[in-house]
């Protein structure tokens, strides 16, 4: 490109060719600013690099005595204790679903068609949306004892909100037509719903729960770090001894598990959609 | 005999359907015509009382049906079966429950809710569904059938009612002309045969000239042509489709005037 | 009835087959789901009588211990009057410096596993990384770390690492690692080729490629689920803190060790209203982001 050419262009369009100084100045300042932030963030956490490269060192050698992994002569507990997971899984599901549903039901817009309660209903759900399991399992299980009771409970308290939310919009997405449809034909309600509604969302509401099922399989593991029972106790146990050639072990059999459940699950939400 | 004496229906500001008053006897076979929005759908839904009519009364042999409540109501719409442009089927049932529903009105709450039918009702449903030839997809799925299929399959549910009266939205407009014939003959001969009469929203011009006994002509929510087809001139024409250069179907009616 | 239609007949044949299958794998599906149930709640104590009978009567003793016995006319009284909103809050300082240290744990954790799965995304996507065998490992090495609980690889790491935000950092990192580099690969996947294309018909080099015809279809995509993740990640890093890895959640385990009900919810409700905070932040952001993708 010629000098001649490029001042020609700068005639038609300088915007284009060259951003004005502030602007570039802006940019430039907002990356620079981000980049100081991280760093700040970074030195308040005190993330060093010596302490990282001695965790690393650390880290090492526990992988090093994880191979290879052993099941310390303990499979049958192990294993029990994979099974307690999936119970405390299954149960806190179930009972998350029941609770939802008529939740859900009440969060619907074309249920609940006053838009100030709809409204303020479902910003109450979205306040406890956000508290992991682990929050409510400490709490319970200081409440009601050691054991996988307040686990359960932890795990349908973190679901519902999300569980009733999910089932609200479920409803409100249902097509309308098929509800005229058989509304039209003189059906009262009740059987309006059973023949419109129904068909539509039941499905929909099963494969969220297996969904649920699934990710409470995971936050089941970790809730017998607070003493709620299942395979995070025997995890904690072992870490705590450095056993880690048992960590891997459990954790290589807690992998195979969680895949397998999600293959099912995944198996049956096919079948229903 | 269904008649409607001034019947209105608003919408916030707009008014939908503006004192629409006309009479439809037994046997007849009216279609109605106009641009979308011409209040033709609002019309045959406060009919069936999908939606109340804000103004005016509707009787069905005399007897004031615009104001029904509750079991009266619903058994009204049990006699005035309706038909949809989107079939409004239930896409995750299967054929056979579909035209059922036609029938759970009259049936007890308790079996309906768990999909039970006796078998006369059945036998029934089948023998609607095997006059339009659609027996064989019984056990199917609505939701896997061709539009075609669905709209037969709605239109025997419609049967299942053992209507005073059908309704028929649209019923050809979601469907290739083949299919529409299906449908449109399938209407026609609901009406001949069991003397009921059928009234018909339709968009093709053409289509309701073949088939209809008899034409309303909709504009801006008021009728402004009721008549046979053959009174339906190109002078009526261009006041129902006033602001539009020419209707849909232009060329085809041309050609069936030709003819 | 004798008189009936041959449709009737070979529909009634074929509904009785089909019934009889369908009965058949609901039965079977209805009775290893109740078994598994039953078992489930056998086995999770639910109902076992000997953590005490009476359910109810524990959870609602429970929500009595809960809730603050605030009095009304020392509702703004300093915090050594019993019953006063900064009695109940009798560490709020300290609440809140552990609070922004748990928001700058899920931001700097967020900012690094984005850049990991960055890395990643760019080793698995099918467009860009011709080695299949590469893309292999990547992708079951980002599966492995989506399957592990955050809290499990916490609880190593906090062991290596020891005891503080580092572990935490590390921990969220490596899972938003897992999480958002399979999300950022199927937004690779999707790059309109024919922008591409284009670009080298007129002769650009692959790195003005992907600055010119790469980074401006995902960057919006990417930003968007980095910030989703962003609100996941700060929910995470206050759970953390019970294992001793940063954090709010150090605060929440203090309050059980000395049972102290109604301070637990105290800092329940200041997490509550941190995550609510950060979600409108975001999803500020995110709708914005969304408008600037549109007007591109």
């Amino acid at each position: 490109m010629t000098p001649e050419i490029y001042a020609r262009a700068l005639k038609v369009a300088p915007e284009a060719l060259r951003p004005g100084l502030s602007r570039r100045l802006t940019n430039w300042g907002l990356v620079a600013l981000c980049g100081l932030a991280f760093v700040a963030m970074c030195v308040d956490l005190e993330l060093a690099p010596e302490s990282f490269l001695l965790g690393l060192g650390k880290l090492a050698r526990f992988i090093a005595i994880s191979m290879p992994p052993s099941d310390g002569g303990d499979l049958p507990r192990i294993v029990s204790a994979l099974a307690e997971t999936f119970a405390m899984a299954l149960a806190g599901t179930v009972i998350a679903a029941l609770v939802a549903l008529p939740l859900g039901i009440l969060g619907a817009k074309t249920v609940v068609r006053q838009p100030v309660l709809h409204f303020a209903f479902r910003r109450s759900l979205d306040w406890f949306r956000g508290v992991p399991a682990l929050v409510w399992a400490l709490i319970l299980v200081s409440a009601f004892g050691l054991g996988p009771f307040g686990g359960v409970i932890a795990l349908a308290l973190a679901d519902i909100p999300s569980l009733a939310k999910l089932f609200s919009e479920a409803i409100e997405n249902a097509d309308e037509k098929p509800i005229d449809g058989v509304r039209a034909a003189g059906t009262p309600p009740l059987l309006a719903l059973r023949y419109g509604l129904a068909p539509q969302v039941i499905p929909v509401m099963a494969s969220q729960v297996l969904f649920f099922l699934e990710s409470n399989f995971r936050n089941a593991a970790v809730l017998g770090i607070v003493g709620a029972g299942g395979i995070g106790f025997e995890l904690e146990e072992r870490i705590r001894i450095f056993a880690f050639d048992q960590v891997a072990f459990i954790v290589g059999l807690y992998m195979i598990c969680v895949a397998g459940l999600d293959t099912v699950s995944q198996w049956l939400r096919q079948r229903l959609a | 005999m269904l008649e409607l004496h001034g019947v209105s229906k608003r919408f916030g500001e707009t008014l939908a359907v503006d004192k629409v008053s006309f009479t439809c006897q037994r046997g007849e076979l009216v279609g109605i015509i106009g641009r979308s929005g011409a209040g033709k759908s609002t019309l045959l839904r406060m009919i069936n009382r999908l939606t109340d009519p804000t103004d005016g009364r509707i009787t069905w042999d005399g007897q004031d049906v615009g104001h029904l409540k509750g079991r009266p109501l619903r058994q009204w719409r049990r006699r005035c079966a309706m038909i949809f442009q989107q079939f409004n089927l239930c896409p995750r049932l299967d054929v056979i429950t579909n035209v059922l529903v036609g029938v759970v009105a009259e049936r007890p709450l308790a079996s309906s809710l768990v999909k039970f039918f006796p078998a006369a009702d059945r036998a029934r449903a089948i023998l609607e569904l095997d006059a339009l030839d659609m027996a064989h997809a019984a056990l199917q799925r609505a939701g896997t059938l061709s539009g075609g299929q669905q709209q037969r399959v709605a239109i025997a549910r419609a049967m299942l009612q053992e209507p005073d009266l059908v309704l028929a939205d649209e019923p050809v407009a979601s469907l290739d002309p083949v299919n529409a014939d299906v449908v449109m003959d399938a209407l026609q001969k609901i009406c001949r045969e069991r003397n009921v009469p059928v009234i018909v929203n339709l968009h093709s011009l053409e289509i309701a000239r073949r088939y209809c006994t008899r034409i309303v002509a909709m504009s801006k929510g008021a009728i402004v042509f009721d008549g046979p087809p053959v009174a339906l001139t190109q002078a009526v024409l261009d006041r129902v489709y006033a602001g539009r250069t020419t209707p849909d179907n232009a060329t085809t009616f041309s050609i069936v005037e030709a003819a | 009835m004798s008189e009936l239609s041959p449709a009737v007949v070979a529909f009634e044949t074929l509904r009785r087959r089909t019934l009889r299958r369908q009965r058949m794998q609901s039965l079977a599906g209805l009775l290893i789901f109740s078994a598994l149930l039953l078992l489930s709640f056998q086995r999770s104590q639910f109902f076992s009588s000997d953590i005490g009978g009476d359910p109810l009567g524990r959870i609602g003793d429970f929500l009595n211990r809960m809730v603050p016995d605030l009095k009304g006319d020392a509702l703004f009284a300093d915090r050594r009057t019993d019953g006063s909103l900064a009695w109940w809050f009798y560490d709020l300082p300290r609440w809140l410096r552990l609070g922004w240290q748990t928001v700058e744990m899920a931001v700097v954790a967020t900012v690094l596993g984005a850049i990991g799965a960055l890395l990643a995304s760019f080793l698995c996507a099918r467009n860009l990384m011709p080695i299949p065998a590469v893309r292999f490992t990547v992708r079951r090495t980002l599966e492995a770390i989506r399957t592990l609980p955050d809290l499990i690889l916490a609880l190593m790491l906090v062991a290596a690492f020891g005891v503080g935000p580092l572990a935490g950092v590390i921990t969220l990192a490596i899972s938003t690692m897992g999480s958002l580099g399979k999300l950022f690969s199927e937004v690779n996947e999707e790059v309109d080729p024919r922008q591409l294309e284009a670009m080298r018909a007129s002769g650009a080099g692959y790195a003005a490629m992907i600055r010119y015809g790469v980074v401006p279809q995902v960057l919006p995509n990417y930003t968007s689920y980095a910030l989703i993740r962003l609100e996941g990640n700060l929910a995470g890093a206050a759970a953390l803190g019970i294992v001793g890895a940063g954090g709010i959640g150090i605060e929440l385990q203090r309050a059980i060790t000395y049972t102290e009900f109604d301070t637990y919810l105290a800092i329940l409700l200041l997490i509550v209203g941190m995550i609510f905070l950060i979600d409108i932040a975001s999803e500020a952001i995110r709708h914005r982001l969304i408008g600037l993708g549109e007007a591109r």
